[in-house]
């Protein structure tokens, strides 16, 4: 049980979360904002791992597992309406997308 | 004999729900056929039960059967119970009897219309409510089928809902009844307030001394009575309704306007005689209105045109006379007319549907004529009804009514007065009377009937023509149960259940029919000289005094006066509340309210930019701010 501390592992995940968040929020590429949920997702997992450590009990990774089972879920979901959005010669621009538009 | 009495009840409302779920698994005539036989199971039942009843001394006729406590609230308990004695069964039999004849007539004469199930199923459930009226052990349960009578009197005036004046009959039935049934629950609540029971036996036990002799209480709870009772049986001034409630099939007329419903008054005031007793100034209006009644109404029959209508004011007069008899305490004479007036009056209805069937649903007398070679059966039926109306002995209205005079001469002072009222009714009804039957059957044929009269094989079919046949024969022989001098069966039947008041002595007897039979045949001679062979008096009659015509023919403007008095200041009431009332606060409001709301929405909608970008950024700002808010509490 050495290494960092439980305080260096959340400081890493928060940045990561920061980094995954200011990628969702700045560009416009759906490819990359896809990549940025990722790291967000993975930022949590690190969190809940390093807690899982922190406190000697199970509950946090079988909770990681679950995160990454999502994780892929999503990707193949937003994966798959990606190459539907080009399939139909959509630009490929989240900003370009308003058809919700209230 | 209570299982037959329950079967009774119960046959007729078993052929509704069998009516109505059959459906169209069933033809139209088995519906028909259903009602009636389901009336014949209830006259059957309810002859085993005036058997059983006739093998009893007559001070243990009475007998009350519970199936179970209704409603209960506090002391009060109010039974789902049936009260079986000598009044209830001679009226059992009444309805029963003379239903299932009308309604084997109504196979006949409703074949061909097109809701001919629903017309069925609405008249079995007449006959059930009319059996729960008669029947009900309580005053809640009467007042029950007091109601349900209402609703299927209203359901079947309107049935032909198609043609307006039908609807406006029907409402105007509906609404002039519900007055009548306010009035009842008035004295409802006031014998719950002071005795705590409703059952028959209970109240007329304990009224006498809880109520008080002509105590206020006493005389509202007997004027509440009376106002029911007036209003289900058209007396003045709650009569309008029924004139205008022929436009229903005939049937309907002769069963519910004519034979049953409309006396459903003179049953309730010999039901609940002990509280009319109690406020004896209170039974006497009920004479009283009996008597202005058949006055006037005989009057306005004289110069109708409608054949149906002139039977319906006949009606209201002859209840008249059965309110009178009841009104001076006479229970058993009203009683005993009302049961041979259900006879005559409705073979003159149903004799008058074979004429109206046959002649292309034509109801104006003034279009008919010369009808007595081209129909001798009808012909001879509407003499049997006429003679019977107007009380030519041995006719069975000829005991009835005389009765009822002998004992309006037995009582006091207001007797003779009432009796001279009665006497000039009896010659104007056999005016009327022949008037209608020389105009409808004597002469030429008019023109209307040369050219519209269609007649089948025989005048009608068989199912009309038995039932007229077998109510001519009860209208014939129906008044021979009772005799002066000879015999009393009416009265002994119903005098243990509710006592005369006075007992007229044998001159008594003798002078009242001689005097009506010599004014009835005086009537019939002026009705042959006027309208029984080609004459100009009536025209002359009409031309020389036009403003009692007219006043005649608008029927003492009775209508006028409530549409001015009532039904218009509702109306106008109804549109003003619309105006003022309805469109500013309620429509506005709830069209402010939705502006409002659309308002907000389309403000709500703006955070809906579409953008993807936007939306992740309010989420995360969103939970940022939580996160903060969160430590920051701590």
């Amino acid at each position: 049980m050495s290494g960092p501390g439980i305080v260096a592992y959340l400081a890493l995940s928060t940045l990561l979360f920061g980094i995954g968040i200011a990628g969702v929020l700045l560009r416009r590429s759906p490819l990359i904002v896809m990549l940025a949920l990722e790291i967000m997702l993975n930022a949590s997992n690190l969190a809940l791992i390093a807690f899982s450590r922190h406190w000697a009990d199970g509950d946090g990774q079988i909770f990681a597992l679950t995160v990454m089972v999502v994780a892929a879920s999503e990707a193949v979901v937003g994966l798959g309406l990606i190459v539907a959005m080009s399939r139909r010669k959509l630009q490929l621009d989240v900003d370009k997308m308003t058809n919700l538009k209230g | 004999m209570i299982t037959a009495a329950w079967i009774a009840l119960l046959a007729p409302a078993v052929a509704v729900l069998l009516i109505g779920v059959l459906h169209k698994a069933i033809s139209r005539a088995q519906a028909g056929w259903i009602a009636s036989l389901a009336t014949l199971v209830s006259f059957a039942a309810s002859l085993v039960a005036f058997v059983t009843l006739l093998g009893e001394s007559p001070e243990e006729r009475g007998r009350m059967s519970t199936i179970y406590t209704w409603l209960s609230a506090g002391d009060l308990q109010i039974g789902m119970e049936i009260f079986i004695d000598p009044l209830s069964v001679f009226m059992m039999m009444i309805i029963s009897g003379v239903g299932f004849l009308i309604l084997a007539y109504a196979v006949g004469y409703m074949h061909g219309d097109t809701e001919e199930r629903r017309y069925h199923a609405y008249k079995a459930l007449f006959v059930f409510s009319m059996l729960l009226l008669v029947m009900a052990g309580n005053l809640v349960l009467l007042l029950a089928g007091w109601g349900m009578v209402g609703l299927s009197s209203y359901l079947l005036i309107n049935y032909w809902h198609q043609r307006r004046e039908a609807v406006a009959a029907g409402k105007k039935a509906f609404v002039v009844n519900a007055f009548g049934d306010v009035t009842f629950m008035v004295s409802i609540f006031l014998l719950i307030q002071h005795l705590g029971v409703v059952d028959f036996p209970g109240v007329f036990a304990g009224a006498p001394a809880a109520l008080g002799q002509s105590t206020t209480v006493s005389v509202i709870v007997a004027l509440g009575l009376l106002g029911a009772a007036a209003a289900k049986s058209a007396q003045i001034p709650l009569h309008t309704w029924l004139p205008d409630a022929m436009e229903g099939p005939t049937p309907v007329s002769a069963l519910i306007h004519a034979a049953t419903m409309v006396t459903a008054g003179v049953y309730l005031i010999a039901r609940t005689h002990v509280l009319f007793e109690l406020a004896p100034a209170v039974l006497h209006t009920a004479a009283v209105l009996g008597g202005i009644t058949l006055l006037v109404a005989g009057v306005i029959a004289l110069v109708q045109t409608d054949i149906k209508r002139v039977i319906a004011y006949s009606t209201m007069s002859q209840i008249g006379y059965m309110f009178l008899a009841a009104g001076l305490g006479a229970y058993a004479a009203g009683m005993f007319h009302l049961m041979t007036h259900a006879f005559f009056k409705a073979l003159l209805f149903l004799a008058a549907g074979v004429l109206i069937h046959a002649l292309a649903d034509e109801q104006d007398i003034r279009k008919m004529g010369g009808l007595a070679s081209s129909m001798p059966w009808t012909y001879k039926a509407f003499i049997v009804g006429a003679l019977a109306l107007a009380g030519f002995p041995p006719l069975s209205g000829f005991f009835s009514k005389d009765l009822i005079l002998a004992h309006s001469l037995a009582e006091g002072v207001i007797g003779p007065i009432l009796m001279v009222i009665a006497l000039t009714g009896a010659f104007l009804t056999a005016v009327y009377t022949f008037r209608l039957l020389f105009i409808v059957f004597k002469g030429e044929p008019s023109e209307y009937v040369r050219e519209k009269f269609h007649k089948e094989r025989f005048e009608g079919p068989l199912t009309m023509m038995i039932p007229v046949g077998a109510l001519a024969v009860l209208a014939i022989v129906g008044g021979l149960i009772q005799i002066p001098g000879a015999w009393h069966a009416v009265d002994d039947w119903i005098e243990p259940v509710a006592e005369s008041l006075q007992h007229p002595d044998t001159w008594m007897e003798v002078i009242s029919p001689i005097l009506a039979v010599v004014l009835a045949g005086a009537g019939t001679v002026i009705a042959w000289r006027l309208w029984g062979r080609p004459s100009n008096v009536p025209a002359k009659l009409r031309a020389r005094h036009p403003r009692i015509a007219a006043t005649l023919e608008h029927k003492f403007y009775f209508d006028e006066i409530y549409d001015r008095a009532l039904s218009v200041p509702t109306q106008q009431l109804a549109v003003g509340l619309r105006r003022f009332i309805e469109a500013p606060l309620i429509l506005g409001s709830s069209g402010e309210l939705g502006h409002s709301v659309r308002g907000l929405g389309r403000l709500v909608a703006r955070v809906q930019t579409g953008l993807l970008r936007s939306y992740a950024l309010l989420i995360a700002g969103s939970l940022l701010l939580i996160a903060i808010v969160f430590l920051s509490v701590r």
